[in-house]
């Protein structure tokens, strides 16, 4: 009573089973940039992959055309130029926390790095791929906020630095035109001690998108603040850097500081919203609670 | 012992850690010893083969299209432009397949095909099976298969399934089946307690999430009339007899085969690739293959059930149990499976461990248009063990006593008579298990 | 687009297209079935293999991104005979239930065992962390994964011998 297909046999072939037309692999920068001028936003750039294979899982046959930056080994370096860090694009969240010059120089980056997804992750997702994605909840992202980092946009024949609290203009939006790449993240040092704390919120230890991320980075000049780079992810439409509060710390010592009303002060400038992860209010709360954690463990790193 | 004996009996040894062979005699090679379980080695070495680990030749790849909303009438579905996809060997939809009949594990409720003038009922419903040469052209034909609906009102919650004016989502209404509990005078007793203590409880939607989606491979033996299904199952003859009533077929003519299986849970006691295999599979003449991506596993089979439980429960002044009411309600989804024997058996658990003389309990399983409900690791008791614990923790703190020796006052003993009246006649160990943890925890009466 | 890569010690030339992951190619081109497939999305493990010398999830590599690694599946590891102490442990610490989640497991014990030899627990459920089990085995497999480094710790100081 199951009759045989009629179709069988017999197929009518006029529209292709898969989209895909071009894969581009450049072994240099130039060859990209050059492709992406042609191709703007007709092209899906890859680079870690970690987040272009989920956005497209199942659809991987419609992508047409293909930018694999794997191959450019001029963007995984990470150097010091003029006391200035920078960090090739497709740099991996794993390089970031085993770089001794990062530990050193960038500690809450490499924090942040190693609560990053799971091994799996961390091997393969990229500091470009997880700025380029411009998720609120980009674990990376608060910390290079902290940092003051730029970017480096560059398109064929032009390139263009930006301020990291300048690139995100929303939930995964930013100002990257279509012909750009991202190629550098570059990250002023200091000769003065800096201390930081890293604290990321989530539902487990592993694989979780953050509920609320905090980086603090404080430069000291004897024991006086000079600096104070407190930022935050998920509690806004983009990551954010609090300047407010940080000028509230600037000439005290740690001592003078109260750690309780500074975590009321986070509280009062974030605007997290409800979703999955978490309620406003827990939010709020939680922001206020961990600012005064990382300040304590400042205190606790400082001796 | 013959040699093939002693192979066929270390064989059942093996898989079955019991030796049945030679009559009921204690064991010397397993009780009391480690047993290595028998299949580790092809585990750890990927010999194993799960159901996605079969491969043929001149195999064909299944993609299901699925429900466009979780309660309309389906009024049209164009397949046309899907058919033009390059690699596509079939798409059957319901008009294909007239004399297919309905399944499922309690209650046959469960189309196999959804067909124009008919509902779907929630986003797992089928719509048409594409088969294609590959998995991208299937994909590709899917997702250009047209469809229109007349949308209806969509019901997730089950006490507004339940109202007077809330649409059928089956045609004998939505409550799919009410149980009754009743021992002693509960209301008498309630009078004479000296504490009573009502509370509503929710639990809600938990996926049983085995590591391996469900998945299969069919090949049609066109001269026996035979149709062999590889896929995972709990109830290997139930699936059996389930899918062959449903292609009207007789059972000797589906062969259920089954691989390793990758996790369950409760899961799998559902038909779920079965049916569009066997469909696919004799259409076709090749054989064929079902995988579900992850999403599509959550989004088409089964859940545990989130159940509503409002307990009422009195204890006297000495800290014993007197009464206890109880109410389930449970969102079963938009088909039966298992719903109509988790809730009330749920129901039956609903005093947990512990000793209480008069009851009263109704049950009510519902449709609503939600992923359906079906077994899974506890079928009902873990949402009462939720309710009826929290009953106990709140009735202790107003009886200011300490919560582990409320619970041991009321706790089971042998002898003891559950709730649908069976006598426990040998090896309660629930005193000497919360004596043993009281131990183990240092306990200090809940105090810190 | 044809790529060249090192697959269990061996080296294979395929044919391969962008929208093929490592994860289809592996099972599918090579019929190395021992890599699974969970969640399609880098979330449980199950496809877990070593490509040049890092945990990666192969569900999450576009084939053509394979070119030129090196990589290792479970089917590289040890033979039903000749097990490797790692597989050995899963199985004598009763680590193995349904199995599903296991070559990805014994995988990121083995990653973890060569850049650290003695693991504390903590360490191990660090490097373990990507990967889920849902019999909810995890002690069994932690204390699989301990079990192997006390064998490979007996393995290197006989063959010091």
């Amino acid at each position: 009573m199951i009759r045989k297909s009629p179709m069988k046999q017999e197929n009518r072939q006029t529209i292709s089973g898969a989209d895909f037309e071009e894969y581009f692999q450049p072994q240099n920068l130039e060859k990209a940039l050059e492709i992406k001028a042609e191709y703007s936003d007709q092209i899906e750039v890859a680079a870690g992959t970690t987040d272009l294979l989920v956005a497209n899982y199942e659809q991987l046959h419609q992508i047409k055309n293909w930018l694999d930056l794997d191959k450019i080994d001029e963007l995984r370096k990470i150097e010091i130029l003029e006391n200035e860090l920078h960090i090739g694009a497709m740099v991996t969240h794993l390089q970031l926390m085993k770089s001794d010059l990062i530990k050193e120089k960038l500690a809450v980056l490499a924090a942040a790095a190693e609560d990053v997804g799971s091994p799996q992750i961390r091997s393969r997702g990229t500091i470009g791929g997880n700025i380029c994605t411009s998720s609120p909840a980009g674990d990376l992202l608060a910390p290079l906020l902290s940092y003051e980092a730029s970017f480096k946009l560059q398109k064929a024949g032009a390139e263009r630095i930006v301020r990291a609290e300048d690139f995100f203009t929303g939930p995964k939006r930013n100002l990257m035109e279509a012909d750009e790449l991202l190629t550098e993240i570059i990250i002023p040092l200091t000769e003065n001690e800096r201390e930081g704390a890293w604290v990321k919120v989530g539902r487990r230890k592993a694989l979780v998108i953050s509920t609320l991320t905090l980086s603090v980075v404080l430069e000291f000049e004897a024991d006086k603040i000079i600096e104070a780079g407190i930022a935050l992810g998920s509690v806004a439409p983009t990551p954010i850097r609090l300047w407010e509060v940080g000028e509230l710390m600037l000439g005290s010592s740690l001592t003078e500081l109260d750690y309780k009303q500074l975590g009321q002060e986070v509280k009062a400038r974030i605007n997290p919203i409800d979703d999955l992860r978490g309620t406003r209010e827990y939010r709020e709360d939680v922001a206020a609670d961990v600012m005064v954690r990382a300040l304590n463990e400042i205190e606790r790193k400082r001796g | 012992m013959t040699d093939q004996n002693k192979r066929i009996k270390d064989y059942f040894c093996k898989h079955t850690t019991r030796c049945t062979i030679e009559g009921v005699k204690k064991s010397k090679r397993f009780v009391g010893h480690d047993v290595l379980k028998a299949d580790a080695w092809d585990k750890v070495t990927g010999e194993a083969v799960y159901p996605d680990d079969i491969f043929f030749d001149d195999l064909l790849y299944v993609k299901i299209k699925r429900a466009v909303h979780p309660h309309a009438i389906l009024k049209d579905i164009d397949i046309s432009q899907a058919k033009k996809v390059e690699g596509v060997v079939d798409i059957v939809i319901a008009e294909d397949i007239p004399d297919v009949r309905q399944f499922g594990l309690i209650i046959r409720d469960q189309p196999v095909l959804i067909a124009p003038g008919e509902k779907m009922r929630y986003m797992g419903d089928p719509l048409a099976i594409v088969v294609a040469e590959t998995k991208e052209a299937a994909k590709k034909a899917r997702d250009l298969i047209k469809v229109k609906v007349e949308e209806l009102e969509v019901i997730t919650d089950p006490f507004r399934a339940m109202e007077d004016d809330a649409p059928d989502i089956h045609p004998d209404g939505n409550i799919v089946i009410t149980h009754h509990l009743n021992r002693g005078d509960v209301d008498e007793a309630f009078k004479n307690s000296a504490i009573v203590e009502e509370n509503r409880y929710q639990t809600q939607f938990i996926d049983q999430l085995p590591m391996q989606n469900e998945a299969g491979v069919a090949l049609y033996d066109e001269r026996r009339g035979v149709i062999n299904i590889w896929a995972a199952t709990q109830w290997l003859h139930d699936t059996q007899a389930d899918v062959a009533q449903s292609l009207r077929l007789s059972k000797d003519q589906i062969r259920i085969i089954q691989p390793t299986i990758g996790g369950a849970f409760g899961k799998k006691e559902d038909v779920s690739v079965h049916i569009h295999l066997a469909i696919a599979a004799m259409r076709t003449g090749r054989p064929v293959k079902l995988c579900f991506t992850r999403e599509e596993s959550m989004i088409t089979q089964s859940k545990r059930h989130p159940i509503t439980i409002i307990n009422k429960t009195g204890v006297d002044r000495d800290g014993y149990l007197t009464a206890w009411e109880t109410k389930f309600i449970g969102d079963t989804g938009a088909y039966a499976s298992s719903g109509p024997a988790v809730v009330h058996k749920g129901m039956y658990h609903a005093t947990g461990p512990y000793n209480c003389p008069n009851l009263r309990g109704v049950s009510h399983a519902v449709y609503t248009n939600n992923t359906y409900a079906g077994a899974m690791r506890g079928f009902g008791t873990a949402q009462g063990a939720f309710a009826y614990e929290q009953q106990m923790d709140i009735l202790a703190e107003k009886l200011s006593i300490d919560p582990a020796e409320f619970r041991l006052k009321n706790i089971y003993q042998k002898d003891s008579i559950t709730p649908n009246g069976q006598q426990l006649t040998h090896s309660v160990n629930a005193e000497e298990t919360i004596k043993r943890v009281m131990e183990l925890s240092d306990w200090k009466g809940g105090r810190k | 687009m044809q790529i060249t890569f090192t697959v269990n010690g061996e080296e294979r030339e395929l044919e391969v297209t962008p929208y093929t992951r490592l994860l289809d190619l592996l099972r599918e081109d090579l019929g190395l079935t021992g890599v699974k497939e969970g969640c399609g999305k880098g979330e449980c493990g199950a496809c877990t293999v070593i490509m040049n010398g890092e945990l990666t999830a192969s569900c999450l590599v576009p084939a053509p991104q394979a070119d030129q690694a090196e990589i290792l599946t479970v089917e590289g590891l040890g033979t039903r005979d000749d097990l490797h102490p790692i597989q050995e442990s899963f199985v004598e610490a009763g680590a193995v239930q349904c199995g599903y989640c296991i070559p990805g497991m014994i995988l990121a014990g083995k990653r973890l065992l060569d850049e650290n030899p003695q693991p504390t627990e903590k360490e191990v459920r660090y490097g373990l962390s990507g990967n889920i089990c849902r019999c909810t085995g995890y002690a069994k497999i932690i204390d699989a994964v301990m079990m192997a480094a006390d064998k490979l710790a007996v393995e290197g100081s006989d063959s010091n011998d």
